[in-house]
Order: C-alpha cells, then structure tokens, then sequence
C-alpha cells in the first residue's frame, strides 16, 4: 500500500510544508523535533554533506556563499530577466549563467541549475514523510504560485523529477487553499484567496459549488512577498547605522545577511506585540577595530508607513481579480488569507477594509496550502472515484495570457488569460518561402501586445512537412495547456494530416538529457542526517 | 468503471466534431448562462479528468482528456455573451457544420464586430466624427438647426452611417414640431 500515498508539499519561497491525507482528514507532518514547517534553505557543508531546512537556515550567516536561499525566486526565469539581476546583487552565492540563457547557482565549485537546489528542499520533504509514516513514498503533488507562468511551473515539475518524486499534479497555491478550506464543507459561496507568501503574492476569486471548485480569476504579482517588507526595514536599519556610524553594512555579505535576519525578525515581533527591540551584538567592527552593535526600536506605526505602499499594491491585484471575475468586493461571501505575511495585523486590517469583511481565522495560513495539496493528492490516486464519483473537482485557469509572436515584435493571442484549463487551441500557419522547408514560431505568455513586454516560453520549429510554394503549405500547430498549466504544442499538416516534427531551440528548462543527469547526480547527493534543533551544522 | 460509462465516453469521443457546443453540454440550443454554468459542473463531475487519474488504461484517460477539453472549450464560448451570440447565429446559419467549433477566424470576427460597433458610435472618418461630435453638442443644447447642419456635414463624409441618419431623423422631427406651431414659413 505504500505507493499508494501522495504527499501534498507546498514548496514555498521561504518555508516549505508537508502534508497527507490518507483516509482521513489531511494532516501536516512534523518533523522528529515537532517542526511543523521547514525553510527552504540548502546549506552545502565542506564535508560534501548537504543540509535543509531550518538547520539550514543557520547557516545563512555562518555560511553565507555556500548557503542557497529563495531558489524559488530564480526557478524558470532566463539569466537576463530582471529578477535574476535583483537576486545578484543581494544572494551572498553565486548565481552564473548557464547554456541557453538558464541560471546556474555556483556552490562550492559546483554549478547546479534552480530545480536541483529545489529539488533537495522537496527531498527533505520526502524524508520528513517517509520519516514519520515508516514507508517511502514517491508520489506527490506540489504546489505553486497561481501567477506560475510555464517555465516555472516545467521547472518546478522538473525539481520534483530530480527529487525521485512522481509529481502527480502541480496545482495552485491559492486554489489548494480553496480546497483546503471547502473540502467536505458542501457549502456554496465565492470566496476569495489573498496569498501573500514569502516572495509571490496571489489572489484568486472562486465559486464554490458544493463540490466543485472554479476558479473564475487570478491574478497576481511575482515580485511581491513578505521579503520586501524585510527589505524595507534592512534598508532603514542600514541607513540609520551609516548616519550614525559612517559605515555602510550592505558592503559586506556577512553583514547584509545579519542584518536581513535582524529584518525578518523584526518584522515578526512587530506584528505579534506591536514593538520590535533590534539588537545585533558585533554587526561590524569600525576601521579602528572597535566591535560596533546594532540596537534600534521599531514601533507598529513606524514599520505600517515603510510598507503601506506594498500593501496597497496588493489591493491593485485584487481589483484586476475582482474585475476579471465581473464582481464587487461585496460580492465575496468568504476571505482566506494565506501565507506568513497576512498574519501582520497591518495586512489583516487593510484586508478587513477592503472587503469589509473580517477574514477567516480558522485557516492556519502557513499550512492551508500544504493541506490542500494532500487532499488533491489522495484524489488523483483514488481508484474508487472513477466508479463512485470524486469528493471534490479543481476547475482551474491559466493565469497568462498565451501568445505567439508575429512580426515587427508584436504578439497574437492565442489562449486568453483565465480560461479554464485543460484547453486546446488551433491555429493555422503558411510558410513565406517557396521551397521553406521549416517554420518556426515563438510562444509567449503575458498581458502586453509587444513580446517584451511578455515572458518567452519557448521557440519551436517544425519540420517534416511537404515542401511547396509559398503559401501552399498550411501547417495547423495546436497549443495545449494541460491541467498543471504547462504548454504543450503539436504542428500538422493540414492537407496530409501528417505530424510534424517539433523541437524546442531556446527554453529556459533542463533538457532531458540534462535532467537524466541531475536525477543521476542528485541520487548521490547525501542529504545530512538532521540534527535535533540547537546544533549548527558546519 | 463500469462498461456503460466507457460506452457512453467512446461515443461521445466519436461524435465530439459533429456536435455544436450546445451538444457537447448536453443543453438545448440558445440556453442562457445560467444553464451553461449548470451544465458546466454537471459535465465536469461527471468528465473530470481527475476522477480518471487512477485509470490504469491509457486510452481511456486520453479519451476523457479529450471530452473534457471540449467541455472547458464549450463552456469559455458559452459563457461570454458576445461569442455566445455570435456562435449562436453561426450554428444556426448555413453553414453550420463548419461553424462547430468557435476557431480563430470567428474570435477575430466578434472582436472586430465589437471595434466596428464602437467606431460606429462616434463615426469612422476623423471628420465625420468631429461633425458628429459637435451635433451631439448642439442636440444637447437643443440647437436644433445648427445640429441639422452639423449632421449633415457628418453625413457627407460617411453616407451609410446608420446612426448619423438616425439622428437626422431625430432632429429633422424636432424641427417640424417647433415650425408646426406658427404656419407662416416661406414656401
């Protein structure tokens, strides 16, 4: 029976959660040491050993250029995107270019593409089930944001490969919240899902229908996460600091990264008991070898002005969410708040004003995502629900607009955005050339009409068909995106009804030859046995 | 799963091109929002390919995979008002069975309708729009006869223009109303 468990995982940007539902309500697993979510931090010791999680996140300070951190901010995303430039200039380890615009992360001498370094997250994720229920288990579902375009999302199901996991489903952040929270409820009502995590922030609104759950938007932000609050109290404790001491922490990694703790912490104590005491003993020595402490004081007020703008942006989303869907705030009977972040009474209250409803507060916002995906993972491997029916039904959208692009840099739609999903669409080509013996096209997904403005997916080329005239040629190139929202595309002929031949020239993604080798070298990659809390590994 | 389902599923899959979308949702043609929604969830319990995920056999879940894609193609068509008109007077027409599903051809069709309806709210010449735009002005100001001009003018640059005539009309009746009044005009 043991292969007959999938694990939900929210693989999140900053802490990671695992859950299973196996005959009965979903239940998140706790590690040995009753650690219920874990950081998604990989720490490459000198040793060759390899330790995640929390463990890890020690590390950050101690082990700064060896420690990999917010991978998920990397993962699917070309090395000339701005995300990435943003992530050079704060990450303390390397982040390189790799063959056909990817990003490599440098560790150790090592280069190992996004999805390898998530791929050991999802690991410990395994160990953490397998630990717990005494059996392995190698089918999951994970989660990812519901703005996941689908070089993500590939490269996410790629870090499940990688992992030695069956990735059943990739399902939506927000949506197995949804679920999460309807399951079994048999209530009908239109909720809607605010998901700030740690560096995406998704809204969907759906309507729930005793047991079916459509999302009828989404929208969302990948640049938006709690992160940037921390953000905005380094950059204020780092300014203070030089206007007191002339000395400017962001120079060093070692202490930005202190002080990116100092932040994080902060930001937590802020929203818990109103007030935030910082205090860094020896962040710094000064040119005079003097040993220099940070020490400030953070009030509500003070911290609620440096991110309210961050905060309003957050309600931009939700009314492009609202709009698409053709409803008002008022039209939403339930708020779920997701992810660490809400749990900020600033965020909390502008959420209460915006909807003038009080949200939710018997959803765990850390966990909720993690549970759905369990519920969801013990549906698609229940053999009985083809026979007797399925306890729930996700009818998800794709989040982007799907587009190919034509000439002068302009693009054409092809799918729009929140269309439900699996969907297939046709459409027909010619060639321009007498003789052409090959076409090929560029697939984008975005909201703006010129490519730039877009994310490129992929560029295909089609061959194999007959050669002819110019024009004589119609090749009909179906675009697919399935149920975890990934693109397929398939060309044929259209007077021989013949197959084309299609390869993929430029992706951001692993090949397959590339991914039999990270699924080879991440087999031998040991992951640390885990320490018990309080012990540093170095 | 029992073999009447999997009979039922192999025929639809086989007569999945000769159906309209009407079809494809089992409704009755020109059902209205509310019984596409009804129908949507009815057709997604029942075809939903996570339901199937289990099924060992291959072809039957690609089978499902391709119903169903149908069903969420039915349903985006259905759903929106402008395509559900357009597909309506499509299936209807003479040429119904090429008109089955709603392809590019017929999604450029309704958003040029919709620019065509907006440019012909304010005109499509630039000065046939600016006479409009000014008749509409004097409409307002109840200036009947400088409004008659100003459409007029409108009218010499766009003869076919429904709407401009229609104005016309309007003000021309206008101005019979004020004139009825005193019946001493120059013949």
């Amino acid at each position: 029976m043991s292969s007959d468990i999938a694990l939900g995982i929210d693989l999140g940007t900053s802490y990671s959660c695992v859950a299973v539902a196996s005959g009965g309500p979903p239940q998140v697993i706790p590690n040995e040491w009753g650690e219920r979510t874990h950081a998604s931090v990989v720490s490459f010791l000198e040793d060759g050993h390899v330790l995640v999680g929390n463990d890890a996140k020690k590390n950050i300070i101690t082990n700064a250029e060896n420690t990999v951190y917010s991978a998920k901010r990397l993962i699917g995303r070309f090395y000339f995107s701005d995300e990435v430039k943003k992530a050079q200039a704060v990450m303390p380890y390397g982040i390189v270019e790799g063959p056909n615009n990817a990003v490599r992360i440098k560790v150790r001498e090592k280069v190992m593409a996004v999805p390898e370094i998530s791929a050991l997250v999802l690991k410990e994720m395994k160990a953490v089930a397998e630990t717990h229920l005494g059996h392995p288990v190698t089918k999951a579902v994970v989660t990812c944001p519901a703005y996941f375009n689908d070089n993500q999302r590939q490269a996410t199901k790629d870090a499940g490969r990688i992992a030695g996991l069956e990735v059943l489903r990739i399902i939506n952040e927000p949506t197995a919240a949804a679920l999460a929270y309807g399951f079994g409820k048999d209530i009908s009502q239109k909720i809607c899902v605010y998901d700030l995590g740690g560096g995406t922030f998704d809204v969907s609104i759906l309507e729930i229908g005793k047991d079916v759950f459509e999302v009828l938007s989404t929208a969302g932000d990948t640049y938006l996460g709690g992160d940037d609050f921390d953000d905005r109290i380094m950059a204020w404790l780092a300014e203070d600091f030089l206007k007191k001491h002339g000395l400017d922490l962001r120079q060093n990694k070692y202490c930005l990264q202190m002080l990116k703790e100092a932040g994080e912490r902060a930001k937590i104590e802020v929203g818990r008991d109103g007030v935030a005491e910082i205090m860094v003993p020896g962040i710094c020595q000064s040119p005079e070898g003097q040993v220099i402490d940070l020490t400030q004081r953070l009030g509500a007020d003070q911290f609620n002005k440096m991110v309210m703008d961050l905060v309003q942006r957050t309600f931009k989303v939700c009314d492009e969410a609202l709009q698409s869907a053709r409803l008002t705030a008022a039209d939403v009977d339930a708020v779920i708040l997701v992810g660490g972040p809400t749990r900020l009474p600033i965020v909390r209250n502008s959420v209460r004003h915006y909807f003038q409803k009080e949200p939710l507060t018997d959803v765990d916002p850390d966990e909720v995502v993690a549970l759905g995906a369990a519920i969801q993972g013990a549906a698609l491997l229940n053999r009985s629900a083809a026979e007797y029916g399925q306890a729930s039904y996700l009818l998800d959208v794709t989040p982007l607009t799907l587009r190919v692009g034509t000439v002068g840099g302009f693009s054409e739609r092809i799918i729009d955005k929140n269309t439900p999903i699996p969907i297939e669409k046709s459409k027909t080509f010619t060639t321009s050339r007498d003789g052409q013996d090959r076409v090929k096209i560029r697939v984008y997904q975005g909201e703006d009409s010129k490519v730039e403005g877009c994310e490129l997916l992929g560029e295909f080329e089609f061959t194999g068909f007959r050669v002819s005239y110019r024009g004589e040629v119609q090749i009909q190139v179906t675009f697919e995106i399935d149920s975890n929202g990934i693109v397929n595309v398939s060309a044929t002929d259209l007077e021989t009804g013949q197959r084309t031949s299609s390869t993929i020239s430029l992706s951001s993604g692993l090949s397959e030859q590339d991914l039999k080798k990270a699924v080879d070298d991440n087999a031998g990659m040991e992951l640390s046995s885990r320490q018990p809390p309080g012990v540093v590994g170095r | 799963m029992d073999a009447q389902f999997l009979i039922e599923v192999e025929t639809l899959a086989t007569v999945l091109d000769q159906l309209d979308y009407y079809g494809v949702l089992k409704l009755a043609p020109g059902a209205g929002v509310a019984d596409v929604k009804a129908a949507y969830y009815r057709e997604s319990r029942l075809y939903h390919p996570d339901r199937y995920a289990a099924v060992d056999n291959a072809a039957v879940r690609d089978m499902i995979g391709r119903v169903y894609r149908r069903i969420n193609e039915a349903y985006t068509v259905l759903r929106d008002d402008q395509k559900r008109v357009r597909y309506q007077a499509d299936v209807t027409g003479p040429d119904r069975l090429k008109k089955l599903r709603f392809t590019e051809a017929e999604e450029s069709a309704v958003q040029a309708d919709q620019k065509r309806k907006l440019e012909e709210q304010m005109g499509q010449t630039p000065n046939g729009r600016k006479f409009y735009a000014s008749a509409l002005i004097e409409i307002n100001a109840q200036r009947w006869e400088a409004a008659e001009r100003a459409l007029k003018g409108a009218l010499m640059y766009e003869a076919g223009n429904a709407r401009f005539k229609e104005a016309l009309e309007m003000v021309r009746a206008e101005l019979e109303k004020t004139r009825a009044k005193g019946d001493y005009r120059i013949k």
